[in-house]
């Protein structure tokens, strides 16, 4: 009886393959190793898109601030303008050079 | 049928290897093959258009460092209508937001009120509230979006602020929206305005470009570079002053003040009157165009009189004659076919070099042009002098004068005789204040100039070194002395209304005729008078002109109207400027 027959009339038991602790081994640190590129590479992106955020609304801060700037600069020019110093000038008590009128008193 | 495992596991590996090579295919004619194809595609999925906020536009201070020109935060407030909600929501957002805006809640209701298209609901629709709102709507718009209404835009811009109003609107000027405009605003609006470029990357979900982007330096963000002028505000508003008095003492329809300082070019102040509110341009370019070119820079006039110290100055220089020469006044003199006549229609007799400048006297300008110099002589020195050319005083729209030269076909010789005392050639007051600043710089015209100092955003300081408009001076030293010598003997002598106590004053006046279709206007005159102080050192030289004196007719000369409008005005100005009296020097050196 040949084997051939053998295996078609009774039949054989799967084979039981013995898988290699080294393959094993392998698969597992490649895995290991892709899934922590992978974490790297999203906490990498994530960083970079926190920093992106903090980095534009800086320059949107910055804008605000010159914005600010601008506002104060522009009241303190009309405080210390021209029209405003007379004005002010004169509520104090200022006459303007033309109408001053000098007294010149003799010596002794 | 396969049989067995190992033709099925040969299988499966075939057709998974089938499908790896498949995929490499795919991803070799997508990156290689079709890269141009899907390129764009992908950048628009990836990449979006970014900017900043526009930084604010350079400012321009005077030389003491007030603010002239500076730039006031606005806003621009929109909606995207289409998520305002409806008609019960966008009545309460029109009457709440109606105090903030400053609008009616009817005319809110009807921005807000959007129909959508039936199929087109998702469509955003954004509509303008309000604009060139002030900084105080910022917070209660901000905590409005606070609130739900995120869908509330609020757009910044600036706003060009002038510090004093109109005060030296020529000068300083404006731009419109098309970038055309009038001044330094104009002239200098590369330098003024800031540089924002639009870049496209790749950004986060939130429309934020990432961080790389940004380091790559795409986006170019500078603000404007700040200008510091030679004007003077302090001077400038109290020329302005004296000249709006002047023209309401004289009855003139405007007039010019210019003050500059002869040793280096510097204006120091630079008045036209009747101005305009440069802030409110739109308001007058209906109507008054011609409004806005500086009368200083961009509009001539024949200057009369006034040139025959140049006339003077060139017979000397040229040597054509000698300072002694003298001639016989007979009161005309025939040239070129057209008869000059003195403007008192008098005879002289025997003058000299003073006495034709104190009688200021045609005769006499004309016979050391035409006798004296000739017309080649004469006009190399009128070219010399800078008229009939830009001064580049660094302002838009500068005029270069109207001189007939010899060699143009429409010149005749009378040309030569009555421009030598000032018909017939035209010019701009800053051409003729920087030709009679020679006589006063000991011959050297200093190219006259505007802007003192350039503050660039990155904190580099460029300053204007004062430079000599020509090459070489036009008269010598000598000359020049000798003819301001003669200026400073006309006013102690006959200018007695141009007279600074305390100060010794060269000066020269004119009366021009104004030229009309077919002549000169019988009536209507322009009077001038320019003067430099204090003499030997002059510091400060100024014009003064007036244009279409209503006073009485017989009392409309540069002597009369225009010498005593300096007179009044030069005793504070020295002041101001901090120019000790002539007379004080005189006390304490010897």
């Amino acid at each position: 009886m040949s084997v051939r027959w053998q295996r078609r009339t009774h039949g054989v038991s799967v084979r039981q393959e013995k898988i290699d602790p080294m393959t094993v081994r392998l698969f597992a640190l490649s895995i290991a190793i892709i899934s922590v590129l992978m974490a790297l590479y999203l906490a990498l992106t994530a960083s970079s898109v926190r920093l992106s955020v903090r980095l534009w609304s800086l320059h949107n801060e910055m804008a605000e601030i010159q914005r600010e700037n601008g506002r104060l600069g522009t009241e303190i020019a009309r405080l210390s303008s021209i029209p405003v110093l007379i004005e002010r000038s004169v509520r104090l008590g200022y006459g303007q050079p033309e109408s001053i009128e000098y007294l010149i008193v003799g010596g002794p | 049928m396969l049989r067995g495992p190992d033709a099925r596991l040969r299988l499966v590996t075939g057709l998974l290897s089938l499908a790896v090579l498949i995929i490499l295919a795919q991803l070799v004619r997508l990156q290689v093959v079709d890269r141009e194809l899907y390129l764009p595609k992908i950048e628009q999925l990836q990449q979006r258009p970014y900017t900043l906020p526009m930084p604010p536009s350079g400012v321009i201070l005077d030389r003491n460092g007030d603010l002239l020109v500076g730039n006031l935060p606005i806003y621009d407030v929109g909606a995207e209508v289409n998520l305002v909600g409806n008609v019960t929501t966008t009545l309460r957002v029109a009457h709440r937001l109606s105090a903030t805006l400053g609008m009616s809640p009817e005319a809110l209701f009807d921005l807000l009120n959007y129909e959508p298209i039936p199929g087109d609901e998702n469509r955003t629709v954004w509509r303008p509230l309000a604009r060139g709102l002030g900084p105080d709507v910022v917070e209660d718009i901000k905590s409005l979006q606070r609130e739900g209404w995120w869908w509330l835009t609020l757009q910044p811009k600036w706003e060009r602020y002038y510090a004093e109003g109109d005060l030296a609107c020529y000068t300083l000027g404006f731009v419109n929206m098309e970038g055309h405009g009038y001044g330094i605003e104009a002239f200098q609006q590369r330098l003024l305005r800031p540089v924002v470029t639009d870049a496209r990357g790749p950004v986060t979900i939130g429309h934020v470009p990432m961080a790389e982007e940004l380091a790559l330096g795409k986006l170019r963000v500078y603000p404007g570079t700040d200008l510091v002028l030679t004007l003077d505000r302090t001077i400038q508003a109290f020329v302005e002053g004296e000249l709006r008095r002047a023209l309401l003492e004289y009855g003139a329809a405007s007039g010019t003040i210019l003050v500059m300082d002869p040793r280096t070019g510097a204006l120091l102040a630079s008045a036209s009157l009747p101005c305009y509110e440069p802030y409110a341009y739109a308001n007058y370019s209906q109507t008054d165009r011609t409004r806005f070119t500086d009368p200083a820079v961009s509009q001539t006039y024949e200057p009369g009189s006034v040139l025959k110290v140049i006339t003077v100055a060139a017979a000397l220089d040229s040597g054509s004659i000698t300072p002694d020469w003298s001639y016989y006044d007979s009161g005309r003199i025939e040239y070129g076919g057209i008869l000059i006549t003195n403007s008192d229609r008098q005879a002289h007799g025997w003058q000299n070099l003073q006495g034709l400048l104190d009688s200021s006297l045609n005769v006499g300008a004309a016979t050391l042009a035409a006798h004296h110099m000739g017309a080649t002589e004469f006009y190399s020195y009128i070219r010399a002098f800078g008229f009939g050319q830009a001064m580049g005083v660094g302002v838009a729209n500068e005029e270069r004068g109207i001189v007939h030269l010899p060699e143009d076909y429409r010149w005749t010789d009378s040309y030569l005789v009555t421009n030598s005392f000032g018909q017939g050639i035209a010019m701009t007051p800053l051409q003729l204040a920087a030709s009679v600043s020679a006589l006063a710089n000991h011959g050297v015209i200093m190219a006259p100039y505007l802007v003192a100092e350039r503050r660039y955003p990155d904190g580099n300081v460029v300053s204007t070194v004062p430079h000599r408009w020509s090459k070489e001076p036009p008269i010598s030293p000598e000359t020049a002395d000798f003819v301001a010598e003669l200026m400073v003997n006309t006013v102690d002598r006959r200018y007695t209304r141009a007279v600074v106590p305390g100060y010794r004053v060269g000066g020269k006046t004119g009366t021009s005729q104004i030229p009309i279709a077919g002549g000169y206007s019988p009536s209507e005159v322009i009077t001038s008078f320019v003067a430099f102080a204090p003499w030997p050192d002059p510091e400060v030289l100024v014009l003064v002109k007036l244009d279409r004196p209503q006073n009485e007719r017989h009392l409309r000369w540069g002597t009369q109207t225009a010498a005593p409008v300096f007179s009044q005005m030069a005793g504070r100005l020295f002041t101001l400027l901090g120019i000790p009296p002539t007379d004080f020097i005189a006390e304490s050196q010897r």
